[in-house]
């Protein structure tokens, strides 16, 4: 852990500050968005480049915090929510302006294929901004330093969500759980997560689960090729259909007793940001911290 | 006629120019110089898929999509998996042989991955269709009405939505596959096979969901990226029918993945 005392020096040092307890706060000082920030940043540790994806994203950072909200994407039904929970600083795992550039413009201009991204002249992108400045929101990107702590609950929190967080076997991704047949868990999961269509599963729906594998977010073609034997089940936030679906599929047809479950990535990085509200409270004790819920973004018709 | 035969009348055949360094439109399994007794035409050559044209005495596929799952089949970290023996061995064993028509198929005009998907989920006029998407304008109906007509024509089962069933909607964008349009201001829905859900160079579905928020009609409908290219492996079937007719050509669906 010689690394992470390293570099979190280094960043007190690039924040500018070398002092014990640069952070403490009297009383009487405001406490704005970009001070509240400036303690994640120190308690996380790591450096934050100007350049990294973890950032300002819209509003003001030297909004006075009245409350703080988490979610995996701030969207605009989130971010009334957070108005109406008297939240004003919110911090989102994923990008609030449809995009990794998250309302920026393309160093270098466009590339590949068509126009990318949404312009700032776009009706919705104006009209969150102006949400945002109206309601004197901030809105800050935690994503890369959240999921690099030591306890990743990104990832715990998501097996915690479906009910199977005592089973944990290995790597905070593989899990024991009751034997119970596949499609009764994907039934338990659309229930847990409060799925809509979001769910997608492929493989034997009558397969005994007993060890399975989770892994919120994107997964890639090496983890399932290496680990999916390992389960009898992968729950994951999303995949490529032409990838690790078709391995899944391939492996059903082979006879292989398992199944991948798909819940939305969005969805799966829920938990882990509800996680983060809670162990906000730790760090920000003056104000309160909420997880607001995005939500499953798909329906299907009858 | 050989397997590296086909593929040269593919390439003459062809409106678009061939691309010699595309790393997806290249032999994938088996031997090129084997002779072709049949021809499956597919969107992915799924392991279903590969035991279903053998069945039918085909031994030569021509597949849009990827064999090794992953985009460019490379193989490398695979050569100790089992399923990857098991499948090439199933190739090697009934003298089969895989090439992989995907570039070429979205340079061609028309594109036939576009001009099935547009006809598979009831729009009219897309008999031309290319990957560019355009604009096509349906009579006026709600984007609940239109789900329910585009999962009762394409009968996907895992078809998802995104926006306010109530919305009215009558113009359309249509893209193949990964090539998920953008939304744009003048379309109401955006039809795709499947997309990255967040953190890409356009998330449509964070855009959709804020516009309907705010009151917009705008939707999106997710096909699965099989169910929106396969029924354009039937217009390509045909179109190779043209040119080839000393063997048998049949489109082989690899069938949706999802229960």
């Amino acid at each position: 852990m010689k690394d992470a005392d390293i570099s979190r020096r280094r960043f007190a040092l690039l924040a500018g500050s070398a002092s014990a307890a640069p952070f403490v706060l009297t009383g009487a000082e405001p406490l704005t968005a970009q001070v509240v920030i400036q303690r994640i940043q120190s308690e996380l540790g790591g450096e934050w480049p100007a350049t990294g994806l973890d950032g300002w994203k819209g509003g003001n950072p030297e909004t006075v915090v009245k409350g703080i909200a988490t979610t995996a994407m701030a969207t605009l039904d989130v971010l009334k929510a957070a108005v109406k929970a008297k939240a004003n600083l919110i911090l989102t795992y994923e990008p609030t302006f449809y995009g990794r550039q998250d309302g920026q413009p393309r160093p270098g201009g466009g590339g590949g294929r068509g126009p990318m991204g949404f312009g700032p002249d776009d009706p919705v992108v104006q009209a969150k901004r102006e949400f945002i400045e109206k309601n004197g929101l901030a809105i800050f990107r935690l994503r890369d330093h959240w999921q690099a702590r030591k306890e990743n609950e990104m990832l715990t929190a998501f097996a915690g969500a479906l009910g199977w967080g005592k089973g944990r076997v290995k790597d905070d991704i593989v899990y024991e759980i009751p034997p119970s047949t596949a499609e009764a868990i994907v039934a338990s999961i659309r229930d847990r997560l409060k799925l809509r269509a979001g769910l997608r599963a492929v493989g034997d729906r009558k397969a005994t689960v007993r060890r399975v594998l989770v892994q919120p977010g994107s997964m890639t073609p090496a983890t399932m090729w290496s680990r999916y034997s390992e389960v009898d089940m992968v729950v994951a936030g999303e995949v490529r259909e032409w990838e690790n679906t078709e391995y899944a599929a391939d492996m059903f047809t082979a006879g292989e007793k398992r199944a991948l479950v798909t819940v939305g990535r969005v969805v799966s990085e829920e938990p882990g940001m509800r996680a983060c509200a809670g162990w906000l409270k730790s760090v920000v004790k003056d104000v309160p911290a909420t997880w607001i819920d995005a939500g499953d973004p798909y329906w299907r018709p009858a | 006629m050989t397997a590296r035969e086909v593929v040269e009348l593919i390439k003459k055949n062809s409106d678009a120019p061939f691309n010699e360094r595309s790393y997806r439109d290249t032999f994938k399994a088996g031997n090129p110089d084997v002779t072709v007794k049949g021809i499956a035409v597919t969107m992915m050559t799924t392991f279903g898929m590969l035991k279903r044209a053998h069945a039918a005495g085909l031994n030569m596929v021509v597949t849009h999509e990827d064999t090794f799952w992953n985009d460019r089949d490379d193989t490398k970290d695979l050569t100790e998996n089992p399923l990857y023996k098991l499948k090439t061995d199933f190739i090697a064993k009934n003298d089969m042989v895989v090439w992989r028509d995907h570039d070429n198929m979205h340079a061609m005009k028309p594109d036939y991955t576009v001009v099935g998907e547009v006809r598979s989920v009831g729009v009219k006029g897309g008999e031309d269709a290319v990957m560019a998407p355009r604009i096509r304008t349906i009579p006026e109906t709600t984007l609940g009405e239109f789900a329910s007509q585009v999962k009762r024509l394409t009968g996907a089962r895992a078809l998802r939505c995104v926006g306010d069933p109530k919305a009215k909607v009558s113009k359309i964008l249509i893209g193949p596959g990964y090539a998920t349009p953008r939304m744009t201001l003048e379309a109401d829905v955006v039809i795709g096979g499947e997309q990255q859900e967040a953190d890409g160079s356009s998330d449509n579905v964070e855009y959709v969901l804020d516009a309907t928020s705010l009151g917009m009609p705008k939707g999106i409908i997710m096909l699965g990226h099989v169910m929106s290219e396969e029924p354009g492996m039937e217009d390509f079937a045909n179109w190779m029918k043209t040119f080839i007719h000393d063997v048998p050509i049949q489109f082989v669906p690899a069938g949706e993945p999802f229960w």
